[in-house]
């Protein structure tokens, strides 16, 4: 059981560094990732958000709405600790 | 073959990171070592998304210079960090917070039930519970 589970994390861990040999290299600015659509934020953050620091201004504003979800996941796991953690209490009569 | 290596060692810490947490879920039989091992593997993954946004010799994504609104100054795109994995990573890292807390709590219950958290030992109690 445990060379089984040892050989899948290797064969996974083959996997992902066979992925890496097409990844932009560390540090480059012209990568995909920092090519196609943050290049927009970054230049009309301030402009349309008023809000220096890119990163409040895309979790606040422009993603706001998934902000909001995400309170209401905490909420719910919240909640969920509560219930399964809560003592009942034994009434004595 | 240097520049090769300079280049991705980044990834490979991270797939390294990313395996042994792999490596504790599925090969503990220990369910706070399995719930470490997936705390490890978010960690690999929030590093490796935040590798993906640095540039060479950028700063942090906060706008120098900001607030003068007669004069629009160029921005220069190269000279900040991409910001939207740093986004990413904190709804990210707030899922993770939520589900360790929903998880630590469910093995309380666990053990309060079963008096171990071994995985083996609790499948042989379950067994011996529905042949009664």
């Amino acid at each position: 059981m445990k060379t089984l589970a040892f050989i899948v994390s290797f064969a996974m861990g083959a996997l992902l560094f066979y992925g890496t040999l097409e990844m932009p290299e560390w540090g480059d600015p012209g990568s995909p990732a920092s090519s196609h659509v943050s290049p927009h934020y970054i230049t009309h953050a301030v402009e349309d958000m008023a809000t220096p620091n890119i990163v409040t201004a895309v979790l606040g504003d422009y993603r706001g709405y998934d902000t909001m979800g995400e309170t209401a996941v905490i909420f719910s796991a919240g909640i969920a600790c509560i219930f399964l953690l809560k003592r009942r209490r034994k009434r004595k009569k | 073959m240097l520049d090769f290596i300079v280049g991705k060692y980044n990834y490979w810490f991270y797939i390294i990171l990313m395996v042994v947490g792999f490596y504790a879920i599925i090969g503990k039989r220990n369910l706070v070592k399995k719930i470490i091992g997936l705390n490890i593997f978010q960690t690999a993954i929030i590093l490796f998304y935040v590798s993906i946004s640095s540039k060479k010799g950028a700063t942090l994504p906060i706008l120098e210079h900001h607030g003068g609104h007669g004069e629009h100054a160029a921005i220069d795109v190269a000279s900040y960090l991409n910001p939207l994995p740093h986004v990413l990573m904190l709804t990210a890292i707030v899922v993770m917070v939520a589900t360790l807390g929903v998880a630590l709590a469910i093995l309380i219950k666990i053990y309060k039930r079963y008096k171990t958290l071994e995985e083996d030992e609790i499948v042989e109690f379950m067994k011996c519970e529905a042949s009664k």
